[in-house]
Parts: structure tokens; sequence; C-alpha cells
């Protein structure tokens, strides 16, 4: 993730890194600053950091024509997890199309050697209470073809290709978003509109919250 | 930090746990949001029961409740937004990647597993091993009654699994993943080991004969209660509701980073089970999760079971090394 944002007029590089550092105190990430560049990375940081997303990467000011602009070059592990996820769930799509042809030629063999039974009809009873109150009578409903059929096919790959279209839609809207969130925290520091670093506990942590 | 004494147990000693219903807070707005966040819950609970118990045949089918079910959580996910119950537990891009890989995982991989060795398989198995004739009085009964039924027996199998994982170290090693969520939102019931997940979804409930319809029904008790073990929203749920069903609530204590609050509220449904055999606890918890709110990734749930396991073997044999044998 690669971006700017211009510093407020009249800011001081020292004054903007001033600003930005308090996001780092995070249980999970270390950092070092150096006069106007800070760089961190971060290990089982909690879900409750707001750049919990993002792993490594380095802050730095630069002088630009326009003025000050703060430069940042952030690496997130969850991205490409999340870029890679569509590929396992395919992957694994795949695995159940051989697992269900594989289920259909062993299962072929056998058929032809079974008799056929003859369908069963069950009478359901309903009570009476049911019926006086109007629920509709249960049936038992012939097995239709799918159904039939769904013994022969195996698993079925559908909710894994699902999962992989959600998780390609996730990623784009990931992208995006995130690139956005970080840019207004960035830039809300800077201008001091927000102070609180992380999205804090509201529960007390004294004896009388406990009682 | 004292705690509470709750029975024979002090909760909230290690951190800090809310006791008791008085001091719960309540939904914040106006007349309008209190309204809703207060009726929501048994309107919700009747209404699903009611479209179970009229809805025609062809419609009262498993496609129909994996659908509803799915509109059902993306509901509950808008209503995070609009009445969270901690601003630290507000789902993120991340969070909720993370939480659908592993409804992903639930969906095919668990699922898959499942159809081999799982309750279908074993019910098959047992049910084929009884003369089972002999329940076919069950079917007879009044639709609700069977739901309820089948909802509560399976509840009760679910609250002894649950409550062995927490205290059987081979089963905790399963189960101990799921604890390391710091936060409850409505996705968060799914992850974990596949194994728990595989384990927890063992029910005796499975054995009955039953009409399809009453499976539909108890299955709505679980979309319509349970489902709110997981889940970030302030809710003005009533009284009743919290002396017979769990709640967020209740989960959120069982969740929390306190030793012994975590070691209550084991039940799925019904919260009346552990008012029974004492381990209920009411109040709730915001500080959620293991080793003082240590997130864990995705690939250590995976292989928790197993490196634990071997490392918990490894010094069983260490403390219990084999006698000596004098060399020949």
């Amino acid at each position: 993730m690669r971006d700017s944002v211009e510093l407020p007029a009249g800011q001081s590089p020292e004054e903007a890194m001033d600003r930005l550092e308090p996001l780092f105190h995070e249980r999970g990430t270390n950092y070092q600053r150096n006069r106007n560049r800070l760089t961190f990375d971060k290990k089982g940081q909690p879900a409750q950091d707001r750049m919990s997303v993002y792993d490594r990467g380095e802050l730095y000011i630069e002088q630009a024509a326009s003025g000050n602009q703060l430069r940042y070059n952030m690496v997130s592990r969850a991205f490409l997890f999340c870029f890679l996820a569509p590929l396992f769930f395919l992957a694994f799509a795949q695995m159940n199309i051989l697992i269900g042809e594989y289920q259909a030629s062993h299962e072929v063999s056998q058929d032809s050697e079974k008799p056929d039974e003859a369908d069963e009809t069950i009478d359901l009873p309903q009570n009476a209470i049911d019926k006086f109150l109007g629920a509709p009578a249960p049936e038992i409903e012939a097995p239709t073809d799918d159904e039939e059929g769904e013994g022969n096919s195996g698993p079925s790959p559908t909710p894994a290709y699902v999962f992989a279209g959600i998780f390609c839609v996730l990623y784009a809207v990931g992208r995006i978003l995130e690139a956005k969130l970080v840019k207004r925290l960035f830039k809300r520091r800077l201008a001091g509109l927000d102070t609180s670093p992380a999205r804090t506990s509201q529960t007390p942590t004294a004896p009388s919250s406990a009682g | 930090m004292n705690g509470v004494r709750v029975g024979k147990r002090i909760i909230g000693a290690e951190a800090p746990v809310t006791i008791g219903w008085e001091n719960v807070p309540k939904v914040e707005g106006g007349p309008v949001k209190q309204f809703v966040f207060t009726w929501f819950q048994p309107v919700m609970l009747v209404a699903l029961i009611g479209f179970w118990y009229y809805a025609p045949n062809s419609i009262a089918t498993a496609t129909t409740a994996i659908t509803l079910g799915i509109a059902f959580k993306i509901l509950l996910l808008g209503l995070e937004w609009v009445s969270p119950r901690f601003t630290s537990w507000r789902l993120t891009w991340k969070e909720f990647a993370v939480d659908l890989f592993y409804v992903g995982m639930g969906y095919t991989v668990v699922r898959l597993i499942g159809s081999y060795i799982g309750s279908d398989f074993m019910t098959g198995a047992v049910q084929g091993a009884f003369e089972w004739d002999k329940f076919v009085w069950f079917l007879g009964l009044p639709l609700l009654l069977q739901a309820f039924l089948i909802s509560f027996i399976f509840d009760f199998g679910q609250y002894w699994m649950h409550r062995g994982m927490h205290n059987w170290h081979p089963l905790w090693l399963t189960h101990a993943p799921h604890h390391y969520i710091t936060q409850l939102n409505i996705n968060k019931g799914a992850v974990g080991n596949p194994i728990e997940l595989f384990l927890i979804g063992l029910g005796i409930g499975g054995f009955f004969d039953f009409l399809p319809r009453a499976a539909l029904l108890a299955g709505s008790l679980g979309l319509a209660v349970s489902i709110y073990q997981h889940i970030n929203v302030r809710f003005n749920t009533p009284n009743w509701w919290r002396y017979v069903f769990n709640t967020t609530e209740h989960h959120s204590v069982h969740h929390s980073q306190d030793f012994e609050a975590s070691r209550s509220n084991y039940s799925a449904t019904w919260i009346i089970i552990d008012r029974m055999f004492g381990t209920c606890v009411d109040g709730e918890a915001e500080l959620l999760g293991m080793e003082g709110g240590r997130p864990m990734p995705i690939r250590e749930t995976m292989v928790y079971p197993f490196t634990e396991g071997w490392k918990s073997l490894k010094e069983r044999f260490r403390r219990n090394p084999a006698p000596a044998v004098p060399a020949e």
C-alpha cells in the first residue's frame, strides 16, 4: 500500500511525526523513529489495533513542490491471504469433482449387481393439535432425479466456487476500503482531529466493574 | 481485582466481568431504536416458528432454511453497525475476511469430512443398530414438542461435549483456538480448529425419527436464539428470554479473559441447562480471549491441537520417564 498525504500548512515534519507516533503504541507493534522517518513491524497485533491490517512498513516526510508530504509504504499479509484464498477454494472444488467422479465410477459397478428396490411409501402421522392449528399435512416426497443423482455425483463443488467468488470481491473491496481508511486516519491525526490511538475498551478495569 | 462471588466461585478476579442483569447497560437512543432493539429477538423467534409451522411443504425445505439463514446473518451484520454493544468489537475488513474464511471452511472442508464420519454417518450407524420402529411414536407428537425435544436433546449433548472440552485436555486442545477470539461478531462462531467444529456438531438429537418440518423448526430455534451467542449488538433482551435462552451476554462471559468466567455458560441455545447444572453466570464481559488477548493466526489455529498435543505428550513423558534399566 503506497500513498501520500499533504501535511497541514505550517506543520513541521517533527510535529507531524509526533502526532502519528501514538498509532504505533500498540501491543505487538515495534517501531523505530529516526527524525522524519518511522519504520514499524507488527506481530500478533490485536483486532482492536486500528492499523491491524498492516504487518510492516515505513512512513516518512518528504518535501514536494506543493509543501511537505507524508509518504507511506506498508505491507499487509491479510491482503495476500485474501488474494490467495480463492485459489484454495478453487482447488477444493476440483477435489470435490474428482471425489464425485471416483464415487460415480465406483457406484455404477455396484449398482449393476444390486436388484432394484421397490419404493416404500410411508404414512406419516399428524398430531391432532397440528391438524387443528392448520399445519400442512406431512408427506414424504418421492426422491427426485437430483436427489437420486446426489449419491453418485459426490460432494458438490458449488459452495467452494461461491467462496472463491466472495474472496475475489472481498480482496477488491479491501484494497479500496483500507487504502481510504488509512489515508483518512493519517489525515485526521495530522489535523489533530483524531487523538485516540486504538478502539479502546469501554469496560473499566477497576474492581468495581465486577459487581 | 477482587471479583464477585457467584455460588462457590469468584468471577472477575483476573479480568473485568460485569455480574448481574441490573449492571448490564441498556440500549441507548430514541424511542424507535429502543422499541426495535427490545422487541427484535422475540418477534423474530415467533416469526420464524410461524413461518416453518405453516409454510407449504414445497417451501419448507433445507434450501429455504439455508437461504433464510444467510439472509438473517446479513440482517444481523447490519444491526451490528446500528447498535453495537462495544466499539472495541467493531467488525473490520480484516476480521470479516478472516471470519469468512472459517465460514468457508465450515461449508466445504468440515462438511465434506462430516459427510463421511460426522453426525449423518453416526446417526445412520446407530439407527441401524436398533429396532427403530420403537421410536415411531415420536412422529406422532405435536410438531412444536418434537422441535423442542430435538433442539433440547441436541443442546444437552452439546453442553456436555462443550463442558468436556473445558475439562479434558485432549478435547480442550481442539476448542482452545476458538477462545482466542477477542471480539464477538456474527461469524465468530465458525472461528476455530475444524476438528472442534466437527466435534461440537455431533449431536444425539438426530438419532430419533422425526418429521422433516420438526427438524426445520428446531433449526429455526438455533437461528433465532443461539445465533446471538456471537454478535456485537446491544439488545434489551427480556428477562424471561435470558432465563431460558443463551444470549450474547452469557457467551461474552464464557469468552472472558477471566479463567473462572470462561468455565460457565456452556450450552448453545438453552441456558437453562447451565442453570440445571450450576454453571450459569448472568452478566457480560468486554475483554475477551486468552493470553491477555493475543490473537491466534489461521495457520496456528489449524495446527494447534497437534503441536500443543505433541508438546503435552513430551512434557508428560519427561515428567514420568520410564524406569532406568541397568545395562547388561
